[in-house]
């Protein structure tokens, strides 16, 4: 078991660079979620960790070993690919035992330790099996004992649970967080989806770009945004955007954009920026009756059950959404008045986009 | 001495090592056997045959051999006959192919009896067609047997002897045993062709020879380039069918590139010749392969590009 | 419903026809080869053999080499059958094993550039004419001439571009990301190529094998050129029967036709499949 620490890590190809810079620091235990859109670096990265493809400049370390010249065989690390990478012409036993026999470990271990592993993934009645007759919630399974049986130093997983169906992911994750806790062990988790990144991770990364953009704990990056991108990545239905500019009003500081008018409680020179972003998540868009705030047309409603997306026309240029309570009386065409949660704004540097007035 | 051993393993393992190792053998014996090219050109520019003395005594002639290969008529008229001949075979060839697979693509009873069988031909050695040929097509063989059937009345074509029928036979020779790889091609292209688009087009309401026209045809285009640069690649080499079927007569009226290039080279003995009209050959294919690998190029990047959406 | 009936007779006309088409030459041979040499010309022709004999196999067939006397000969292919069978197998193992290398090495690392398969593959555009002329000088000067040796690096060298670019198509088709598996669970790069990538590209190898062979195993012109009467494959052996005696002895040569072609249309029919992708260049949609 050890812990994960890189240091400017940077890809290059040709004049682009894939990942940019990253540098992280990764306690031995700890389950780190990676998460970021297609084509941000995540996947580059994480092979850089396992050597499989070599860094431009900056340095790999684990257990605090710089590793970063060793061939992927000599780093010791579990990794779980998203095609899952078993092999169709081995055996599910064969496939669990081949780290071991690499290694050349007695055939009595090595059937003792594939076993062992079987059983606590629940795959020992498949052991016989050809990976291609296996469903995917199987296949899964095999690929994670796979890793676990070479007892690496940590997990490193590629959106493992991409092929799988919508349901069977779920449970899979909660399978993968329960496994972290038995195991203890440092888990590297990349994936493009900011559920899963919500559910599994102690501590989530956002990748943009090829750079780090922001490191903590979910609920922290959820509330706390450093940037618009970041903002705009978590939470379903995301978060509400509504550009405009900040003015002075009576001395006091004010946005304003179309349609919308907010006055701020504090002075108007708190901020230089002039344009501006408003950021509010739907949960914080509250639907009210009588006067203040806003008058709006609902233009669509989605029920989902435990609650209701509404699609708010305000006269900006596109809709507010907003989560409201599925037993509200609310219909298509229907007028309503709404407000944002005063203290729950956040605010966008109009050009770069970096958080502004925290 | 298990140290050293690793240590050399590990030095193999290194990619920058590992991935050139095929390479060496590999470019070693192509530079072996692109020596020769370098002779070739000396051969071509100094005066030599086989009977006369060591070739690097030969006296130095310069672009006189050129002249003399353009001068010859009989080269001339093998160059000329040959494209001729890939002319006649290589439409005949992909229209057969074509409408054999045509017919065979979809199933019906029989399909895998008639597809197993047309595959033959390309699986029998050249040579042994040529010859075989020679037989059926002997004034009193088989083949005017069946005409005769045929016509009503006794058919005897001078197939081997007469300078017409001669030329013919060579285009048959090749039209038998290749259309069978033009027919594979186009069938294993109808397989692969997506089902998306053509029910699409269905559903849009296009007939079957729209469908066919518009949207399995532009499909098959790759496939259909292959086997059109495959066959008329193969088609200007030819030389077993002359000679095994015609040794190149009934007079020179058969005499391909390779079949004259031969003589000259071997019968006639003059090689400072034969080296000079193969340079000129050589020019001509290395044009016409310029054509065939940007063709074979823009349809794989285009499958590419077709995979990656 | 009579549309329908006058399709599948016409479809069944058409295919039939071609049928015999194909049929008949190869049929002729067999025919052949089982006749008397009384029967080998007559008017009319001889569809069936009155009196089948296996005389003319058994002539190719006894030991001892070929003998050119005035007029007539009498055609041995023992040696000749060695001779193709050893060209052949040796040329064909040895092309596949550095092909599929290289294929590997150029469809995962890009060794030697974008185009170097492209350039490979003119290799095979050129006529074996062009080189067969410097190659006589050349292999004289090397004492190569008329050796096994020399037919079979020229073999390996016009085998190269077709065993490149079938295995490419087979190497393609294994997801990298079994190899990278392999990488980090311990394997070295030599036990990813013998553990992974050799079990999953086996039958290619094996098609690519038996294509090779069938090639090489064919070719007349190069084999002309480079040997005579130390080595002569079957194609030259048919091809010196053939010019030397002009009274043509049509049985014996059919039956060293037949002997020659079967063995290798049987191959060619269990790697039916995998011929398509020999000669697909990458351009099939899968």
């Amino acid at each position: 078991m050890a812990g994960i620490r890189l240091a400017g890590l940077t890809k290059a190809f040709g004049a682009s660079r894939a990942v940019d810079g990253v540098s992280l620091d990764i306690p031995d235990g700890e389950f780190v979620v990676l998460v970021g859109p297609s084509g941000c670096g995540k996947t580059t990265t994480l092979n850089m960790i396992a050597g499989l493809e070599a860094p431009t400049a900056g340095d790999v370390y684990i257990g605090g070993e710089r590793v970063t010249d060793r061939e992927p065989r000599d780093r010791q690390l579990g990794m779980v690919f998203q095609s899952l990478a078993l092999f169709p012409h081995m055996s599910v036993f064969d496939n669990i035992a081949f780290p071991l026999r690499i290694r050349k470990t007695p055939p009595a271990e090595v059937r003792a330790r594939v076993e062992a592993v079987a059983e606590t993934v629940r795959v020992a009645p498949l052991l016989g099996k050809r990976p291609a007759t296996l469903s995917g919630g199987e296949a899964q399974r095999v690929a994670l004992a796979r890793t676990i049986v070479m007892r690496p130093r940590a997990f490193l997983m590629d959106e493992p649970l991409s092929s799988l169906d919508a349901r069977l992911r779920v449970e899979m994750r909660t399978e993968l967080k329960r496994l972290h806790a038995t195991l203890r062990a440092t888990f590297l988790y990349v994936t493009h989806d900011q559920a899963e990144a919500m559910t599994m991770a102690d501590r989530i990364v956002v990748m943009q770009y090829g750079v780090v953009q922001q490191v903590g704990p979910p609920l922290a990056i959820y509330a706390d945004p450093v940037n618009h991108f970041v903002a705009g990545f978590f939470g379903v239905p995301p978060m509400n955007f509504v550009a405009g500019a900040f003015a002075a009003d009576a001395g006091r500081l004010a946005f304003r954009a179309a349609g919308v008018t907010i006055v701020l409680d504090r002075p108007a020179e708190a901020v230089t920026a002039h344009d501006a972003v408003l950021g509010v998540r739907p949960e914080h868009v509250r639907l009210r009756d009588g006067t203040g705030g806003w008058t709006a047309t609902v233009s669509l409603l989605e029920p989902l059950g435990d609650e209701t997306i509404v699609f708010l026309d305000y006269g900006g240029a596109t809709s507010i959404v907003a989560t409201v309570d599925p037993d509200e009386k609310i219909a298509v065409g229907d007028r309503r008045r709404f407000m944002f949660d005063q203290d729950k704004l956040l605010f966008f540097d109009g050009t770069t986009g970096e958080r502004i007035l925290r | 001495m298990p140290a050293a051993r690793r240590a050399a393993l590990s030095w193999l393992e290194r990619e920058q090592v590992f991935k050139w190792l095929p390479f060496v053998p590999v470019q070693a014996l192509l530079v072996f056997l692109l020596l020769p090219f370098v002779l070739l050109v000396y051969l071509s520019l100094v005066s030599w045959r086989i009977t006369r003395g060591v070739w690097w005594h030969a006296p130095f002639v310069g672009a006189a051999n050129f002249a003399g290969a353009v001068q010859d008529e009989r080269f001339v008229w093998a160059v000329i006959r040959t494209f001729g001949f890939a002319a006649a075979a290589v439409p005949l060839e992909l229209g057969l192919g074509f409408g054999l697979a045509l017919l065979c693509r979809e199933r019906f009873r029989g399909r895998r009896f008639y597809t197993t069988l047309f595959l033959l031909p390309m699986m029998i050695v050249p040579a042994v067609v040529g010859y075989d040929l020679s037989m059926l097509l002997i004034d009193q063989g088989p083949l005017n047997q069946i005409l005769s059937l045929l016509a009503g009345r006794p058919v005897t074509v001078r197939w081997i002897s007469d300078y017409r029928m001669a030329k013919a036979a060579i285009v048959g020779a090749d039209v038998w045993q290749w259309t069978s790889l033009v027919f594979l091609i186009v069938l294993s292209g109808f397989a692969g062709l997506p089902p998306d688009p053509i029910r699409a087009a269905r559903a849009m309401g296009a007939s079957r020879w729209q469908i066919f026209r518009y949207v399995e045809l532009p499909l098959l285009k790759p496939v259909l380039a292959i086997a059109l640069v495959l066959r008329s690649m193969e088609a200007l080499k030819i030389f077993d069918y002359p000679v095994l079927l015609t040794e190149g007569g009934p007079g020179n009226s058969t005499e391909t590139i390779a079949v004259y290039l031969w003589r000259v080279g071997w019968d006639f003995t003059r090689v400072s010749d034969a080296a000079a009209m193969s340079l000129i050959l050589m020019v001509v294919v290395v044009m016409y392969t310029v054509i065939a690998i940007h063709i074979l190029r823009r349809e794989r990047r285009q499958l590419a590009e077709e995979a990656a959406r | 419903m009579k549309r329908r009936w006058l399709v599948a007779f016409v479809r069944h006309a058409i295919l039939l026809a071609w049928t015999a088409v194909t049929l008949i030459p190869v049929y002729w041979m067999l025919n052949t080869s089982f006749k008397h040499s009384g029967e080998w010309v007559t008017w009319p022709p001889h569809w069936f053999p009155e009196q089948p004999t296996l005389e003319n196999y058994a002539q190719v067939l006894t030991p001892g080499s070929t003998i050119f006397e005035l007029g007539r000969q009498t055609l041995k292919v023992l040696k000749p059958l060695w001779d193709s069978l050893f060209t052949a197998t040796a040329s064909a193992l040895v092309a596949v094993a550095l092909g599929s290398a290289l294929a590997y090495s150029w469809a995962r690392f890009g060794t030697g550039g974008k185009n170097y398969p492209y350039s490979v593959l003119t290799i095979r555009m050129l006529p074996p004419i062009v080189i067969a002329v410097p190659f006589l000088v050349y292999y004289v000067s090397l004492h190569l001439l008329d050796t096994y040796a020399g037919l079979i690096l020229v073999y390996i060298a016009t085998s190269l571009p077709y065993v490149i670019w079938m295995m490419l198509a087979f190497i393609e088709d294994v997801p990298s990301e079994l190899e990278s598996a392999a990488r980090v669970m311990g394997a070295s790069r030599f036990r990813v190529l013998s553990s992974v990538v050799l079990p999953l590209t086996v039958s290619g190898l094996v098609a690519t094998f038996l294509f090779v062979f069938i090639l090489n195993w064919s070719e007349l012109l190069l084999a002309l050129t480079l040997t005579n009467t130390q080595v002569s494959t079957i194609p030259i052996t048919l091809n010196k029967f053939q010019s030397v005696n002009e009274g043509r002895d049509y049985g014996p040569q059919a039956a060293i036709g037949a002997i020659a072609t079967l063995p290798v249309v049987a191959l060619g029919f269990l790697i039916q499949k995998h011929l398509v992708k020999g000669f697909s260049f990458g351009l099939l949609r899968k």
